[in-house]
């Protein structure tokens, strides 16, 4: 569907048709036929990295049985399109994005924003439900107008070409979007980076422009100094059952002590690790999918599932170095995690949706250090990839939210997200 | 298998592989002025391919290579069964001569021994010889590795030391760097005055004092600059220089995907150490490559020489000197002032017992490499006459 029409933003915007050149898949086809596989320690499972055998089975169905071409005409089906955007500093960027307006004229503006390793194609389960019953609106829920964007340097949006490009930037870029798209005012959505990113905007646009915003992925700074949080931390889940705070619980302890080492390396030396994302299919699909499957909660993926996914890594427009770039940018080079949020405060409705294998969450009080908390959510299953694991959960929690009689109800003015 | 002649002898059909995985090489873009910040830079993993491609020349490298004395023999591991270990065991003409166990680390191999050989073995009344042997731990260069889990600190030490017993060297000193010297810990700690008889390292870190058991050295860098400033160096490696290890030694295996399928992956993966880590060191390109080489063509693969990290850090849950006391045999030190990890020299005596110390004014991580000529004085000076571990293997004070 076409964008409202926006005077004020004289950015064209491009229907975007994904293609990748026949040369681009003989090429990658080309190279996995000449893969070479390490072998592994016996019976070594999960516990060094990505299993051999699920390797070796993925790249051989990569190579012959995976269907690109029907899976970028079913990604084609997305209403998908580019345009330039301008960011003070680092010229202009051509940004990729999906945007699906609802039938409902009073749609909600909603802004979703993904994280590594995902990528835009997580809005895909939530996308229908976000728009609610486009016929009769018989199921009465809010509805939104949706853009989900590609960051810049992941899916298809052109990467930065200068050092720098940090939480001002991803800001400055989300906004310009939501303008030139006729959204003066919008309501947020996000988890991973699409969280981190989020306190950015959030302080820099809150209140004018963001009206309220949910995050999947609950952390935050401390209120105070603390040399272990990780304590703080698990005594104050809001998880009413112990087995689900304690399964939470593991989710962090896991990530901290075996799941860090990808964070380490991209915050530090993302060109290093770049070489090899850019050049080994096998070695991008490891990358990726030890992370798909160690943070989902017993996510039952299907082989073309991961190899899709993967593969919008492998064909992005910037390549998958890309998009390691952001955790140097972000950390300043040094991976430290608690430095990426923006530390200001705002008054902006803050909402909170706690899945139990998500292995970055923190308290809510800790959550009133950065936004005024409406609402909080917690669940029974789901980990990082919430909107991929769990659509009308997460879905759910927009609309006890934003729905009517929700917490931010209302919070666009006269976009309430339902019919006159 | 007792001891086999070793001669180096990639298949055409390995250099033929590499040649069609180079020429399918998919590079990324970098950011504007990036120079090292955020890794390898382009242009240089550009002209290395290039010359990987067409210029650098594996047979005359392996040609060099061969003359060194090489030789593989197979080593019982009790639990582990057998691996065939590859090892360079240069003699010296002096009969006496003190047997040295010369040991790499990562991204290090066995060729790091190669300038120290002429001098170590040298004879002369002025100074002792070695005869020298540099064993490829077992999963780098040519040795097997192990197959197993639970390859730990002690089976390092186990195949180290059998290695010296099989070559007749009861009793022998120990030489390392980088795991060489964790290694050496463990080695130290299990075969001490029995069979290692003193040790010397080039990276002589260990852990920190506890509050309650060394007061004052844990204190010394609260009031001695000297202190502090070493400790400063090290955080340059410890913040921005060791993702390579997080990883290494958390998920070996996903990492090792990219080492064994991506020639430019390896090279941009071991390159970045080879120059951050040492003292502006005049790589040439055939150096990196041939250096890089031996991770690609070795025998059990490139992903097998990461597994170290998690095998002696039980996936980083502990540091690598777990199982490893303090031994007393004599313990030699050198300081390089680009060396990666830098603590308080005080701080060394937890590490073991120092009777010879020597600083350095240049060089690096990779001694050996580096500065070749300052680490084989200072190993003659420790075991010279009149040096503190002179005569420390009886009967071979490396002198005729």
């Amino acid at each position: 569907m076409p964008s409202e029409p926006n005077p004020a933003s004289p950015n064209p915007e491009t229907p975007f048709t994904l293609s990748i050149p026949q040369a681009a898949l003989d090429a990658l086809r080309q190279k996995l036929a000449l893969t070479r596989f390490p072998d592994e320690l016996d019976d070594a499972g999960w516990a060094y990295g990505a299993p051999l055998a699920d390797v070796k089975r993925l790249a051989a169905r990569w190579a012959d049985g995976f269907d690109w071409r029907a899976a970028e005409a079913g990604i084609n089906a997305l209403p998908m399109y580019t345009r330039p955007i301008a960011v003070d500093g680092h010229g202009t960027l051509d940004v990729h994005y999906v945007h699906q307006r609802s039938t409902v004229a009073g749609a909600v503006p909603l802004l979703f924003v993904h994280g590594w390793p995902g990528h835009f194609l997580e809005v895909r389960k939530v996308l229908p439900l976000l728009m609610a019953s486009p016929v009769d609106h018989s199921d009465g829920h809010v509805s939104f107008h949706v853009v989900a964007l590609s960051l810049p340097g992941f899916g298809f949006s052109e990467a930065p070409k200068k050092p720098g490009f940090a939480g001002r930037q991803y800001a400055e870029l989300f906004n310009k979007l939501m303008l030139s798209l006729g959204y003066e005012q919008y309501v947020y959505q996000g988890g991973d980076w699409g969280h981190v990113l989020g306190t950015h905007a959030v302080a820099h646009f809150g209140g004018k422009h963001i009206k309220a915003w949910l995050t999947n992925m609950p952390m935050f700074r401390p209120p105070s100094f603390l040399s272990n949080p990780l304590i703080l931390f698990s005594s104050k889940l809001p998880y009413a059952d112990s087995a689900l705070r304690a399964r939470a619980q593991d989710a962090m302890a896991q990530y901290r002590a075996k799941s860090f080492g990808y964070m380490a390396e991209q915050a530090t030396q993302p060109q290093t690790i770049g070489y090899s994302l850019s050049d080994s299919p096998v070695g991008l699909l490891a990358w990726i999918y030890e992370k798909l499957v160690a943070w989902t909660d017993n996510y039952p993926w299907t082989d073309d599932e991961v190899l899709e996914w993967v593969s919008v890594y492998w064909f992005s427009r910037a390549g998958p170095t890309a998009s390691a770039r952001i955790y140097y940018e972000m950390t300043g080079g040094s991976g430290d995690l608690v430095s990426v949020l923006s530390t200001k405060r705002t008054s902006v409705p803050l909402g909170l949706s706690y899945f139990p294998r998500e292995a970055l969450q923190g308290p809510p009080s800790w959550a009133s250090t950065t936004g005024r908390v409406v609402f909080t959510s917690t669940h029974t299953k789901g980990g990082h990839f919430a909107a991929h694991e769990q659509p009308e959960e997460l879905v759910g929690d927009v609309r006890k939210m934003f729905g009517k009689g929700g917490p931010a109800y209302g919070v666009v003015p006269g976009k309430d997200g339902y019919d006159a | 298998m007792s001891e086999q002649p070793f001669t180096l002898a990639i298949p055409d059909a390995d250099l033929e592989y590499l040649r069609k995985k180079l020429d399918v090489v998919r590079l990324p873009d970098e950011l504007d002025g990036a120079g090292w910040q955020y890794g390898a830079p382009l242009a240089h993993i550009q002209r290395l391919l290039a010359h990987w491609k067409d210029g650098f020349d594996w047979r005359k490298a392996e040609a060099e290579i061969n003359k060194l004395a090489m030789f593989t023999r197979d080593v019982d591991v009790e639990g582990f069964g057998t691996l065939n270990i590859h090892y360079l065991h240069q003699k010296s003409e002096v009969k006496n001569a003190i047997p040295l166990l010369f040991v790499h680390g990562w991204p290090g191999h066995f060729l790091e021994v190669r300038k120290l050989l002429p001098i170590l073995t040298a004879k002369s009344p002025d100074h002792p010889s070695f005869h020298v042997v540099a064993v490829s731990l077992p999963g780098f260069a040519f040795s097997e590795g192990p197959k197993k889990p639970g390859f730990e600190g002690r089976q390092y030490a186990e195949v180290l030391n059998k290695v010296m017993l099989a070559l007749g060297y009861n009793e022998y000193v120990y030489q390392g760097g980088d795991w060489g010297h964790l290694l050496g810990a463990h080695v130290a700690h299990q075969y001490g005055h029995k069979h290692v008889k003193a040790w010397h390292s080039n990276m002589p870190c260990y852990r920190a004092p506890k509050l309650l058991s060394n007061p004052f050295l844990t204190l010394e860098p609260y009031y001695s600059a000297a202190a502090r400033q070493r400790i400063s160096k090290s955080a340059k490696y410890r913040v921005t220089g060791s993702g390579y290890f997080l990883e290494q030694a958390t998920k070996p295996q996903t990492i090792g995907y990219s080492l064994a399928d991506s020639p430019v992956g390896l090279l941009a993966w071991i390159y970045e150490k080879l120059v951050a880590w040492t003292d502006e060191y005049p790589w040439t390109d055939d150096e990196v490559l041939e250096w890089i080489s031996v991770y690609w063509f070795s025998r059990d693969g490139p992903a097998a020489s990461v597994r170290i990290y998690h095998a002696l850090t039980g996936g980083s849950t502990h540091d690598s000197f777990a199982g490893a006391a303090r031994s007393t045999i004599p313990l030699g030190v050198s300081y390089f002032p680009k060396e990666i990890i830098q603590l308080p020299k005080s701080w060394t005596q937890l590490l073991g017992n120092v009777v010879f110390e020597s600083e350095h004014d240049k060089g690096g991580h990779f001694a050996a490499t580096e500065q070749p000529e300052a680490l084989a004085g200072d190993l003659r000076k420790m075991y010279g006459k009149g040096g503190p571990a002179h005569g420390v293997v009886p009967g071979r004070n490396g002198y005729d």
